[in-house]
């Protein structure tokens, strides 16, 4: 009983750390404007701690590169479960426009398992609320996967229930379509 | 250090009130101009793929599946949202919406896949081909790009395995 | 006092109870009043309970130099300071008074400055070991000083015993009560200190400049420390408060309770409002503060000890 409560209470008081592999700050500054009186993220009980082992989030930001990979590894082993991931920026979320130079690795979620991504360069304060409101409950999502066809077909095609086999053969025979 | 200064400095502070923007009860607007996530419009484009030539971070995949048919991929992971494609498309179908709320547990739910009709020549049935080996080489169909892994590809290296790719490189973490 | 067992017993619990139940409030209050100050709307007041009980919830990891001694830190600080808060008056007489003195109180309060000691040895890493050692700086100046706050009031009532000692006995004098007010003065400098808020976070909190003495500890035991640092507002707010402002506490049962606890959230509105406005003081700037307050409190024991 006293551990339900317990992890009823987790949304509601999210310890933060902020682990920055070789990004540009782009994204720190981002991150950092949340933490202000403007944005204020305090209101939903989230505070900055600078310690992996007293936090329940980290905040990923900039690519794996290849000198940091372990230390990133090595500060998401530190973190006590239960613990969520958060990908902030198109660095972190996919390699960004860096994802092919000779010391990035890829994205962050080669290294540590992601569990919300929050895209943008950098993602606007707002934005970064909106994740992490998504990734406590409190809204829904709003992309999903867009897959759009052009339906018309204007030129006549084969209509494969006109194809007819007649021994060795197929025969075309058009039934009055176009 | 005086305890004065201390206290007009608490006096201002306490004046100016709250000044938190009351964010997720209330929708912000973002400045006009601001360039969100890009919505593809399947009326107005015609397939030249310049958008996914464009692309700084090659995030636009484009691949021709049959002689009539071309899907333009945008895989949303590595954008930055810089507006080039949309700069670039000649019938203005990539628009940078306001929208900033993009984010999401499941990184693929930023694509957005457009199968195009291409128009082919009415005497001979088949797409346009460039004149020259040159402008082949170019052209989209020798750039195999890889939907389903989601890699930009030319035609000489499809010989590859095929891994995909959030595991394709070995890191070693001692 | 001739109180039974049983009655001793019962207030003795309350006293734990009220500061179980009042320590994360207090916290609460602090940091929404940190926040309106710095014109932002802050958590909500019950913050620090979710914050303590998200943290019992979280997984134990045990790392560092000696797991055993890191788990023996963190009960001692609780324990230290819960058993501190059966010794001080919060409405009614000190419930274990007929088995302690003036002299276990001193010594209880030291043990409290070195559980967190313990705490940053035990973790062993280099953050821990340097929060540590800063730690044993302030407290090598700050103890003394809790320890003369005690003893003039003991050289004020000539016994050692808790019920006289806590009852307001620093100006327990003919005349104008000197030392009582030049150790009140001392005492109201040095409750920021005492306390660990923020000027003088130097040990404690300062998990979130570096790390401090508490980066290795992690859910359950890091709850237990959260809330010894809570727990010290309550504690030696009610210390101070019997030793320099016991007026009220004549009143009948519940009265008294009122009385001081009017008296504790005046104390924790002092403390944040300078707490949200002040920066934190080095290691260096601030011991020379408190030997300051050391010579002051040495004079003021001197005024005492002649009769003033």
């Amino acid at each position: 009983m006293l551990r339900e409560l317990c992890r009823k209470m987790f949304p509601r008081s999210l310890w933060v750390y902020h682990a920055n592999s070789g990004g540009c700050n782009g994204c720190d500054i981002e991150v950092l404007n949340v933490l202000t009186p403007y944005y204020d993220v305090e209101r939903f009980g989230i505070r900055l701690v600078g310690s992996p082992r007293h936090a329940d989030v980290m905040l990923c930001q900039g690519p794996a590169m290849r000198s940091t990979a372990k230390a990133l590894r090595r500060a998401y082993d530190a973190m006590a479960a239960p613990k969520l991931v958060f990908a902030i920026g198109s660095c972190a979320c996919g390699g960004g426009i860096w994802y092919d130079t000779y010391s990035v690795l890829g994205p962050v979620e080669k290294v540590v398992p992601v569990n919300f991504y929050i895209p943008g360069c950098p993602p606007r304060p707002e934005a970064i609320l909106y994740g992490i409101a998504v990734a406590v409950g409190l809204v829904d999502k709003k992309v999903s996967p867009v897959k759009l066809k052009q339906l018309e077909f204007p030129i006549p095609r084969y209509h494969p229930e006109d194809l007819r086999t007649e021994g060795e053969m197929v025969v075309y025979q058009k039934q009055g379509r176009v | 250090m005086s305890l004065l200064s201390k206290l007009k400095e608490t006096v201002i502070c306490l004046q100016a009130g709250r000044v938190t923007l009351p964010y997720p009860q209330e929708p912000a607007k973002p400045p006009a101009g601001f360039r969100g996530r890009p919505i593809f419009n399947i009326a107005k484009c015609i397939g030249c793929a310049g958008c996914a030539n464009n692309c700084p971070a090659r995030e636009i995949l484009v691949h021709d599946i049959c002689q009539e048919i071309r899907i333009i991929q945008y895989v949303g992971r590595r954008c930055t949202y810089c507006g080039r494609c949309a700069d670039v498309c000649p019938e203005k179908a990539i628009t940078m919406s306001p929208e900033f709320e993009n984010a999401t547990n499941d990184i693929g739910d930023m694509q957005q896949r457009l199968e195009l009709f291409m128009g082919t020549c009415q005497r001979c049935g088949r797409c346009f081909k460039e004149p020259g080996p040159m402008e082949q080489l170019m052209m989209k169909g020798y750039r195999l790009d890889l939907l389903e892994q989601e890699r930009w590809v030319y035609d000489a290296k499809t010989y590859l395995d095929r891994e995909p790719t959030v595991r394709d490189i070995e890191i070693e973490l001692g | 006092m001739e109180t039974s067992l049983a009655v001793r017993f019962l207030s003795g619990g309350m006293n734990i109870a009220l500061v179980l139940a009042l320590a994360p409030l207090f916290e609460g209050i602090l940091r929404k009043v940190t926040a309106k100050v710095q014109s932002r709307q802050g958590p909500p007041i019950w913050q620090p309970y979710y914050d303590l009980l998200k943290l019992l919830g979280k997984e134990d990891i045990e790392s560092g130099e000696s797991p055993a001694m890191q788990r023996f830190a963190s009960w001692l600080s609780l324990a230290a300071i819960l058993t501190l808060a059966v010794l001080v008056p919060m409405g009614t007489s000190p419930p274990l008074s007929g088995a302690a003195d003036a002299y276990l109180l001193i010594s209880i309060l030291t043990l409290c400055g070195v559980s967190t000691m313990l705490a940053g040895l035990a973790a062993g890493s280099t953050y821990s070991l340097v929060g540590m050692s800063r730690e044993m700086m302030s407290l090598m100046t700050l103890e003394p000083l809790l320890a003369v706050a005690v003893v003039v009031s003991v050289v004020h009532t000539r016994s050692m015993a808790l019920d006289a000692v806590l009852n307001g006995s620093a100006y327990v004098q003919a005349g104008l009560p000197l030392a009582g007010i030049l150790m009140l003065g001392v005492a109201i400098f040095a409750f920021q200190a005492l306390i660990g808020r923020l000027p003088f976070d130097i040990a404690e909190a300062e998990t979130e400049l570096m790390d401090g003495s508490m980066v290795e500890y992690s859910g359950p035991k890091l709850a237990l420390f959260k809330f010894t640092h809570m727990a010290k507002l309550v504690v030696y707010g009610a210390l101070l408060v019997s030793i320099f402002a016991p007026w009220g506490s004549g009143l009948p049962a519940p009265l008294n309770l009122f009385a001081l606890l009017a008296k504790l959230l005046l104390l924790v509105l002092v403390v944040t409002l300078v707490a949200a406005t002040h920066a934190r003081y080095r290691i260096d700037q601030a011991i020379r503060y408190y030997g300051g307050l050391l010579g002051l409190s040495l004079v003021a024991l001197l005024l005492a000890l002649y009769g003033f």
